[in-house]
This record gives structure tokens, sequence and C-alpha cells, in this order.
């Protein structure tokens, strides 16, 4: 089997020759080749090779366009600030005040912003590996997005302060999405990841995914699914297991676990959801490879006679994190542990 | 009557609903009720409800951050000039140099003040010196760290011994947020990593957990 194979069977609960791993590496994709994160992320060949080179280190499953959680944002019109050795950040908000959301537009993925770089990065891996690897790319979902339009602080209250109006900048969030997910899509990426943190149950009550999120969610998938998404991959950290069941009704076909997370008790609300996790990203800097080896095993161990597992880390491998913990991470499976 | 009232105005924090908690302060004060009790009977008593909530359920930033907000707005609306003086330490937050997430270091501000702590909030991508001459200049008592990347690791473990060197030999360094709570206070060189702003809060006032 090849990675993308290897990750089909695991989606659909077949068996696969080995465990797949997907190690989260963005921006540690730089630092293993000695490029400023600050440069990685504003561009694509440089993106795509960095990644291709971490791939070759590592041979893992699955390669990601990602830059940082700024793409959108600063294409609508956000202004962010590049630093070196780190991912940027919002400066600037391009909504003041969410009554004026028919002052921003929908930006053009091939003209805006970063938008075409990323789309150059997916195009370049997919020429590169064709279909050997998974090549992901990466929308942010509407939670977080609505955050890096307004700031977090003010989309929180307004979801409280004004529903109505958090509804439009909500649904604005996904017609960016859409549109931006497709281009990847178009452009190479086998599916859009759906990143949304701000969606976690640290962030916002259950009852709030359920209202805001969900059915906004469920058109994401499908309009991706309908463009030849791969898979339905959605990724929120913190604690998820309230809204787990919540996961089959937005379409998710892959569901990333952090670390502080049941995979078990996840397992029994998701019993026919793919799985990737949930190995503490910490340990990647802060643990010896043995550590890392022996929690891959355990969770391999818990997993093995099920299928529908995806060994990875809970949430992003930090950049400075120890190479030798991430090939632990990505030699477990094939070490028959 | 005025238990009622009380009563009404705890749960009227404990939603977040800040537009009912100023209506059942103006019923308060109608009633002859002084601003020291409200505080005392119902803002305190609202805060350690939240604080058990959070301890036997999963809480989150929304909800803490709309009581907060209430509670904030009541103090105001209770003490429109200045607000009433603090009670409690000196405390110092920020989140360190290259972290520029404030939302939880921005509700650690808010249920500290409320609490009673006089709080100096040293922003966000704040260089360890710049915490520490704070903290000389201020007195402080506690510095709580927020941190929502791995990479300000480094500088947490930092801040006790440079803390020492400047003579806050008595300082107490706390730790929380989703990138810090991963790690225990050992690997940060902190006297205590958080789950939470309650959690932090009882750390200090309760002692570690285990002596209480």
């Amino acid at each position: 089997m090849n990675s993308l194979e290897r990750i089909k069977a695991a989606t659909s609960f077949v068996i696969p020759d080995r465990v797949p791993v997907i190690a989260q590496v963005f921006g540690h994709a730089a630092v293993l080749a000695g490029v400023p994160i600050g440069k990685y992320v504003r561009d694509g060949d440089l993106l795509a090779r960095c990644q291709l080179k971490a791939l070759a280190h590592y041979g893992y499953d699955t390669v990601f366009t990602l830059m940082d959680s700024g793409v959108e944002t600063e294409a609508v019109g956000s202004r962010l600030r590049y630093r070196s050795d780190m991912y940027p950040y919002v400066e600037h908000y391009v909504i003041a005040d969410a009554k004026e959301m028919n002052s921003v537009a929908v930006p053009d993925p091939q003209r805006s912003g970063r938008m075409p770089e990323m789309l150059k990065a997916a195009s370049f891996l997919r020429s590169e590996l064709g279909n050997e690897v998974l090549i992901t790319g990466c929308v942010l979902g509407p939670m977080t997005l609505a955050m890096q339009l307004l700031g977090p602080e003010k989309a929180l209250f307004l979801a409280v302060d004004d529903p109505d109006l958090f509804d439009r900048v909500l649904d604005f969030a996904v017609e960016v999405a859409i549109t931006f997910g497709l281009a990847q899509i178009e452009a190479g990426a086998h599916l859009p990841l759906i990143f949304d943190p701000s969606a976690s149950p640290a962030v916002i009550p259950p009852r709030f995914f359920r209202e805001f999120e969900l059915p906004r969610l469920r058109r994401l998938f499908s309009a991706f699914k309908s463009a030849g998404s791969f898979a339905n991959w959605l990724h929120i950290a913190g604690p998820v297991d309230p809204i787990c069941p919540y996961y089959p009704e937005a379409g998710v076909e892959i569901a990333n676990l952090d670390y502080c997370v049941d995979p078990l008790h996840a397992r029994k609300i998701l019993p026919r959801t793919c799985l990737d996790g949930n190995i503490k990203p910490l340990s990647f800097i802060e643990a010896e490879p043995a550590d890392v080896a022996a929690e891959s095993a355990r969770l391999l161990e818990l997993f093995r006679s099920q299928g529908g597992f995806i060994l990875s880390s809970g949430c992003e491998i930090p950049p400075e994190s120890r190479p030798e913990n991430v090939a632990a991470m990505v030699s477990a499976p094939r070490s028959g542990r | 009557m005025n238990e009622q009232s009380l009563d009404r105005l705890i749960d009227a924090l404990l939603e977040g609903d800040q537009f009912r908690a100023f209506a059942e302060v103006d019923s308060l004060r109608n009633a002859g009720i002084d601003n020291n009790q409200i505080i005392i009977n119902g803002i305190e008593t609202a805060m350690g409800r939240l604080d058990a909530k959070c301890t036997l359920e999963q809480f989150n930033l929304l909800e803490i951050m709309l009581v907060g907000r209430a509670v904030m707005g009541v103090i105001k609306m209770l003490y429109p000039e200045s607000p009433p003086v603090p009670t409690r330490e000196t405390v110092i937050v920020a989140s360190l140099e290259g972290d520029v997430h404030d939302l939880g270091k921005n509700i650690v501000k808010t249920i500290m003040t409320a609490r009673g702590y006089r709080v100096i909030d040293c922003g966000k991508d704040c260089p360890v010196d710049k915490l520490l001459d704070t903290a000389v200049r201020e007195e402080a008592a506690i510095i709580s760290i927020s941190g929502l990347i791995t990479s300000v690791i480094p500088m947490v473990r930092q801040v006790i011994p440079m803390a020492r060197a400047r003579g806050l030999t008595k300082v107490k360094v706390l730790a929380g947020g989703a990138a810090l709570k991963q790690a225990s206070a050992d690997i940060l060189n902190v006297d205590y990593v958080a789950d939470s702003v309650f959690d932090g809060i009882r750390f200090l006032e309760d002692g570690p957990k285990g002596e209480q």
C-alpha cells in the first residue's frame, strides 16, 4: 500500500498493511530545513520543498500546505505582523464592527494575500507526489475564522449579544472557507482539513457548537466532498467529548483527538469515524524518544483489532520539537510493536 | 426579600446576563442593601459557585468571560468614580515574549480582580525583564503567566531564578493556558501549574492540593 491507500483503508475501517502515521508537521518542517518560519509561511514553493524534505526525513503518510491561522483573515483585509522564527499574528482585525459586514468581500484565492502561495504549494506537492502521499490543505473553520476577523473577545461576546449578526459573520466565514477549500482541491490538495480550534468545548459551550457550528460544518464538508475531497477531516483541539456525538451528522470522516481525550471513549461515541491522535504535543519537545515510542505502542495496541485509526499527535507538533521524538512516533507502526 | 433579591443577582451573574444583573443591583440598593453586602453576599457568592461549577463540569472560556463581564459591570456600577481598594495581594499577569494570545490572560485578570486582587497587566508578547521590572516596582506577591505556545517554556523556566536575583524572594509564580498546562511545575520551574484561573486561586489561598 502507498500512503494514500493506507489512509483510505483506515478511513474505510479496512485493516491496512500498517497503521498510517500523520505527524502534524507545519513550522517544524521549516526548522528541520533551517528555514525561518517567517519565510516558510510566505513562500509556497519554499513551503512545499520543506515539506518534501521533512517527508523524506521521517517517512510519514501526509504532507501539509498549512501556513498559519492568519491566511484567510489577511486575504480579507486584516493586517498581520510577521516574525522571523514564529507564526505571524493579527495586528489589526479587518472587521471593527460586525454591523459593517457588508464592507468585506470573499477573497479570490488566486489573488488575495498568501492564498495563491498556499495553492502553489498544493500544486507543487501534487506534481511531486501524485497520489502516493496524502496532500492536506487547510481552511479555518467558521468559529476560528470569525475570531480571526473580529478579534476573539469581540467575536465571542457577539455570539451572545447579537446571535443574528454573529450568524452573518459565520456565514461569511463559510463562504471564505468554501471558496478557498475548492481552490485548494483544484490546485492539487487531496482534501482541505477543517481547522477550528475555537469551536472547542474549552472555548464555547457545546450547545453553541450544535447551533452555530454543526450546520456550517455540514455545508463545508458537503461542498468539499462534491468537489472530490478525499475525506472529511476535522481538527478541533481540547476536550471534544461533548461535541463528538455531532460529528457524524456534520459528515466528519476523520476526527482529530487532542491528548486530553480518552481515545477509547471517543471510539465508543464514534464507532465508524476514523480517529487520529493523540500523543501530547509537548512530549515531542520534553520527552525522550523511548517515551514517545511507548506512548505510540500503547495507542497502536488500543486500536490493533479495530481499524479506523491513524497514529498522530494530538495537535501541531511544535516547531522546536526534537526530530528523534517525531521519528520515534513515525517508526512505531513499522516496528510491529 | 433581600435574600431572594441577592439570589436573583447571583443567578443573573452566573448566567452572564449583565443587564439583568444591573437591574437586580438597582432593586437591592432601593431596598437599602449597601455596596459591601452586594459584593460579599452577591458577587463573592456567585464567584464561589462559578468556581464549583468549573471544578465539577467542563468549563469554557465564553461562559467565564460572560460572568466576568457582568461582575465587572456591577462593580463599576457600585463604584462609578474609582474601583474599590483591592483587599488581596498584587498579581502581575502576562503572556510572554512571542506569545500574542491574550484571551486566557484577560480572563485571569478579570476573575482575580473580581476576587479582590490588585492586578497589573503586562500584556501579551511581554519580555521577562519587563515582567520582573513591573513585579519589583509594584511589589508583587504573585506572577501569573498564560501560555498558548510551547516556545515560551524556556522563558517560563527563567522567571523564578531571575526573580530571586532581583530580590523577589517570596514571589509565587503560576502558569496556565493550553501549552503550559501540558507540563508539570517541575518542568516549568514554577510554583504551580493551574488547570483554570479558579484552580490557581485555590492554590494561592488554600495551598497546594493535598494540604487543604
